[in-house]
């Protein structure tokens, strides 16, 4: 539980028309589901989920907006978030980010939920936790599966990047990571193409655990430096656009000279995490460049 | 180790830059960049080739030459294009970006076309 980040504020990113498009296909399965509501019932009465504890925790919850009963409350209805989860998996990410989304879509209903629209919290749930998983999809642009073996390669190489660093106190080479791993360094490459191709942080996950301060609290700091990228970019309406955190770490690698594990550590999530960021944020700004330029 | 020369010939279109990306982490960890260099390159890569691209007019063939020096990369990225105006103006994001990500960053136009260039160092040997 400690290690999911209850941040609903968490960034989104702008939108790719075709993958807002491709999404629609995509999940036109997953709406089509019927069993869904008797999946649940029967999820439900499977967990023992008391339905009259549960209640009067909403009821207490309502009243006081104790963070501790929201917590709990989270607790209770994870196994839904799981569940529904598991729905996107085979997707192209991981079933734990995928649960992690599906918690700030949890954390929403169950901030809004109104005790006296007499629906059980688990329907009145569904929609919202489905509906922010389809978000983080289309807001990724996800329409290549990447296939298993390089989803798992890939997952590994985070974590061994990430023990290396900290073990030699610098960025590892190929051939240090490729040790690490037992694989060729051939196969390690492959799996980082896949990791700026494919892979995308979902979250902000407080870097140390349950006490670590959150990106957002991190923030709030260095508003004339960014003022100034803007004017100094062509680029100024597309960076405006972009969210408060990718332009942060836009300014701090280009303006002030920051390496990637800096940025990580002020910021207090994992360099790599600033490595997907920056890809993608540049990702975007290049779209955009791309696209003035043929349409005109 | 001697300098060695890679030339890579792709159509002038964005779908290919993960080949040039690709060439690049290749030959990056023949020369034992770390993976934070390595990814410095790859963005350098990326940001150059799409900055020639943007001017590439009707050029149909994006070029890219990967010099290996002990410990260094150099990469000339170069768009034949009818319109001689400067490959990169000094004053925008992108050139801050190559700038930021590389050691030195140079742009020339000449009747070959633009061409943008940069060398990373990098490597742990």
């Amino acid at each position: 539980m400690s290690d999911l980040p209850f941040d609903a504020n968490a960034a989104t990113d702008p939108r790719d028309p075709q993958a807002v498009r491709d999404h629609d296909n995509h999940f036109a399965d997953l709406e089509d589901s019927e069993n869904l509501t008797e999946d649940l019932a029967k999820l439900s009465s499977e967990r023992g989920v008391d339905r009259a504890y549960a209640k009067d925790l909403f009821r207490r919850f309502v009243e006081t907006r104790n963070p501790a009963l929201r917590e709990e409350l989270v607790g209770i209805h994870l196994p839904l978030v799981e569940y529904l989860a598991r729905r996107f998996r085979n997707r192209g990410e991981p079933l734990e980010d995928l649960i992690q989304v599906g918690t700030i879509g949890l954390l929403k209903a169950i901030d809004r939920f109104d005790l006296e629209r007499e629906v059980e919290f688990s329907t009145y749930a569904t929609p919202t936790i489905v509906g922010e998983l389809k978000r983080h999809f289309r807001d990724k642009g996800w329409a290549v599966r990447v296939p298993r073996r390089l989803q798992e390669l890939n997952l590994s190489l985070n974590k061994v990047v990430a023990e290396l660093s900290q073990e030699i106190g610098r960025s590892p080479t190929i051939s240090e990571i490729a040790a690490k791993v037992r694989l060729s360094e051939e196969e390690v490459l492959e799996g980082l193409d896949t990791s700026n191709a494919y892979a995308v942080i979902s979250l902000d996950a407080p870097a140390g655990g349950e006490d670590a301060p959150t990106v957002s609290e991190h923030i709030g700091s260095e508003d004339e430096g960014l003022e100034a990228l803007e004017y100094r970019a062509a680029l100024g309406p597309l960076i405006a656009e972009l969210p408060e955190r990718e332009r942060r770490i836009l300014y701090l690698r280009f303006f002030r000279g920051m390496t990637q594990s800096q940025i990580a550590a002020r910021l207090g999530i994992s360099q790599m995490h600033v490595s997907r960021l920056l890809n993608r944020t540049l990702g975007v700004l290049r779209a955009g460049l791309l696209a003035e330029d043929e349409s005109g | 180790m001697g300098t060695s020369t890679l030339h890579l010939e792709i159509p002038a279109s964005g779908v290919y830059l993960s080949v040039v990306r690709a060439a690049a982490t290749g030959l990056a960890a023949q020369l034992q960049f770390t993976y934070e260099e390595i990814d410095d390159l790859r963005i350098a890569v990326d940001e150059a080739c799409t900055q020639l691209l943007a001017r590439r007019g009707s050029a149909e063939t994006l070029c890219i030459d990967y010099h290996l020096e002990p410990a260094e990369l150099r990469v000339d990225v170069s768009v034949e294009a009818p319109d001689r105006g400067d490959p990169l103006a000094k004053d925008t994001f992108a050139w801050q970006i190559l700038t930021a990500l590389t050691d030195e960053v140079s742009e020339r136009a000449d009747d070959s076309g633009l061409h943008l260039s940069f060398r990373k160092h990098g490597g742990r040997t």
